[in-house]
């Protein structure tokens, strides 16, 4: 790809049949005049610089309850067999080192004894002399005597509970969450793990139910490659086909929810995932509880929830699943502290830092102040707008596919299937809508003392906002005149042609714009260099 | 010194014959240094703890008190010192104690005397008379008579 100057020709709406709605690549390349460009050229030099904006879709799978099902089986009878447990000892592995199975493999090979140890899958048993059915035990749990026929020993280690108490322990044990499912045997010393079929066996339907719904939670929650869609009332998890790294990466739900898989929050490229959390933040109508929390808790450094800290050590471990363990003053992982650091209490690595002034928090709070609410209302209203016009746009989509489409293939003759550009057009408007919403809380985050940048900036945003006006403006009030039109039209070709072009050349336009804010308009900086004179002309259109 | 109950139900059929039981093996066979205040309330012990001989806490008496829940043993019964509790790294001033079985680690096999022994062990093993680092703020966080089955703890320390 070498040239987009055509850009320049469909935003001015001079496009005269140069576009060709046949092809993407095409479009590129028809139009090779000389008239100055407006700097994208130089976007494309920064291509590859963030690979998750080019991963192709198939990396990520949506699954289903079932699907998660069959991936659960699938890992245990693979583990089962190579290393010929049992499927309820496939499954405890599993479990405990996350539903990686190259991990369970790499682990147990590397030192068997060690992993049995860990997990609870201790070959020594409990004394177990023969003993007659007729003879009495106690329980040790709730002193009586029973007989051994109403008694029961966990087949991992042989230690006898009657049947209501061990009943009793795990039905405690499932009310208390997803730790049951790493359950251990009631003998206080054991630590045999108790497997699904020793719950499933004793406890009544409505614990079984529960259980079983941790145990299909577990793979999603408890897996590094998978996450649970956060639609509301979704039930699809999406899983990964790669492990990811801190980046935003968008994946779109079956549910037609499309969400970044790094934080959750709605897809909202160019931003990344820290800015959107200040900004969501920011923008809870609570800001005595914003400023709450940020007085007093810190995120978790890995999973980042919130946490707030009121007693104890500095020695913090965050919640099941996550499970991080840190050190609350420096943030750093636990694992890199300990006697030398300055013990439980206190942490020379902050100390340290502290000094140099990299923890200077009242300065923080100072800038945050400085921030004033103007500016921030002049940013949130325009992001709150393009997020109705987003809805509007999507419910008109809706709308579109549900009776206008229908209605168009009759009047224009058309088979319905030729008429997919109709929809591509507003499936375009919808994407094009969220980025320009969240290109206003880029332009909050942009520093302002950075003016070329700035600059550069709002002269895309602007630009971004004209191409998709006149993409809108044709997708709405031209099609009008077919839908309303009496008669088949013969200029429905050129009206094709016209959207199908402004489509693709608002699509390329608005990747670009997305992928030159991912990189921190670093055009701008670089802008001295070689590459620069567009940038410079791009600057200077103030 | 807060010796109040959090709201208790009263106890299960299973918890009452549990702990009538446990209190019998009591009787017969107490725990070496604990005497157990005999009440007609079988749902809260108060227990006395005499430091052992030849410990920092040697010839020094303190006073326990045991709530059991509604469910015991199933759930572990809340364990605190009332009147002046000992001086110890991990006995707060409002008498709450970080020990891991009385919270994360409790099984339904054990019993009051077991967690009157460990008790006794972690005293006789202490090498200072102090209180833990983050005793004020602890205690302040408790004002409200939040029982120490609430706090989220943290047990680092298997020497004391």
């Amino acid at each position: 790809m070498d040239s987009e100057d055509d850009m320049q020709d469909a935003w001015g709406g001079e496009s005269d049949g140069n576009l060709s709605n046949e092809n993407e690549e095409e479009d590129e390349e028809v139009s090779q005049s000389n008239e100055p460009d407006y700097g994208f050229d130089d976007f494309a030099a920064d291509d590859d610089i963030n690979p998750s904006s080019r991963l192709p879709q198939s990396n990520y799978t949506i699954l289903s309850e079932a699907d998660i099902r069959q991936r659960q089986d699938e890992a245990i009878n693979t583990i089962t067999n190579f290393l010929s447990v049992s499927k309820m000892e496939a499954g405890i592995l599993l479990r405990h080192f996350k539903w990686s199975v190259s991990k369970v493999n790499d682990e147990w090979f590397a030192d068997e004894e060690s992993v049995r140890k860990c997990v609870g899958l201790t070959a020594t048993r409990a004394e177990n002399r023969r003993r007659s059915q007729t003879e009495n035990l106690k329980c040790a749990i709730c002193f009586e005597m029973h007989p051994l026929s109403r008694m029961k020993a966990s087949p991992g280690c042989g230690h006898y509970f009657c049947e209501t108490c061990w009943t009793g322990y795990i039905h405690t044990a499932i009310n208390d969450g997803p730790g049951c499912l790493t359950l251990r045997c009631a003998d206080p010393v054991c630590g045999s793990a108790i497997g699904e079929d020793m719950v499933l066996g004793l406890v009544v339907e409505e614990d079984r139910l529960k259980y079983k719904r941790y145990l299909l939670r577990s793979f999603v929650e408890d897996n590094r490659k998978a996450k649970w869609c956060p639609a509301p009332g979704c039930e699809y998890a999406v899983e990964l086909g790669f492990v990811s790294g801190a980046g935003s990466y968008d994946v779109v739900c079956k549910c037609s929810h499309n969400f970044c898989w790094n934080c959750l929050e709605e897809a909202h490229r160019p931003v990344d995932c820290e800015t959107v959390a200040r900004w969501i933040l920011k923008n809870s109508a609570e800001s005595e509880n914003m400023n709450w929390i940020l007085a007093n808790s810190k995120p978790c450094p890995k999973c980042k929830r919130p946490i707030e800290k009121n007693q104890g050590c500095m020695h913090i471990t965050c919640t099941p699943p996550c499970k991080f363990e840190f050190c609350w003053l420096c943030l750093g992982a636990w694992t890199d502290h300990g006697e030398r650091t300055g013990g439980f209490y206190a942490c020379n690595r902050y100390e340290a830092a502290k000094q140099e002034g990299v923890y200077d928090e009242a300065d923080r709070r100072r800038d945050m102040a400085k921030n004033s609410l103007e500016r921030y209302t002049h940013y949130y209203e325009r992001w709150a707008t393009n997020e109705s016009s987003r809805a509007k746009a999507f419910s008109d989509l809706i709308q579109m596919q549900a009776v206008h489409i229908e209605k168009l293939s009759d009047k224009q003759c058309q088979p319905v299937s030729q008429l997919k550009f109709v929809t591509e057009a507003w499936l375009q408007i919808v994407e094009c809508r969220r980025v320009l919403k969240w290109t206003y809380a880029y332009g909050y985050y942009l520093p302002n003392h950075e003016h070329a940048k700035r600059h550069f900036f709002e002269y895309l945003q602007g630009e971004a906002e004209a191409g998709l006006e006149r993409l809108h403006q044709c997708a709405e009030k031209d099609l009008q005149e077919f839908l309303e039109g009496d008669t088949w039209q013969n200029n429905f070709n050129d009206f094709r042609t016209k959207l199908a072009g402004l489509t693709s050349v608002t699509r390329t336009y608005f990747e670009k714009i997305v992928r030159a804010l991912e990189n921190g308009l670093q055009d701008v900086v670089q802008g001295q260099g070689a590459q620069g004179s567009h940038v410079a002309q791009g600057s200077r259109r103030r | 010194m807060s010796t109040s109950t959090p709201p208790q139900k009263t106890l299960s059929r299973i918890a009452a014959n549990r702990l009538q039981k446990e209190l019998s093996e009591w009787q017969i066979n107490p725990p070496a240094g604990f005497k157990h205040k005999v009440t007609d309330n079988l749902q809260r012990w108060i227990i006395e703890v005499h430091g052992a001989p030849g410990t920092l806490y040697s010839g020094e008496l303190y006073q326990l008190q045991v709530d059991f829940p509604e469910n015991y043993p199933m759930e572990a019964p809340q364990v605190i010192f009332i009147q002046s509790p000992p001086l110890h790294p991990h006995i707060y001033s409002n008498g709450h104690i970080c020990l891991d079985i009385l919270y994360d680690s409790w099984s339904p096999a054990m019993t009051v005397s077991s967690i009157c022994i460990s008790i006794l062990s972690m005293l006789s093993s202490a090498t200072q008379k102090a209180r833990p680092p983050d005793n004020d703020r602890y205690v302040r966080n408790c004002r409200n008579g939040r029982s120490p089955k609430e706090t989220r703890w943290w047990f680092h320390d298997d020497k004391v």
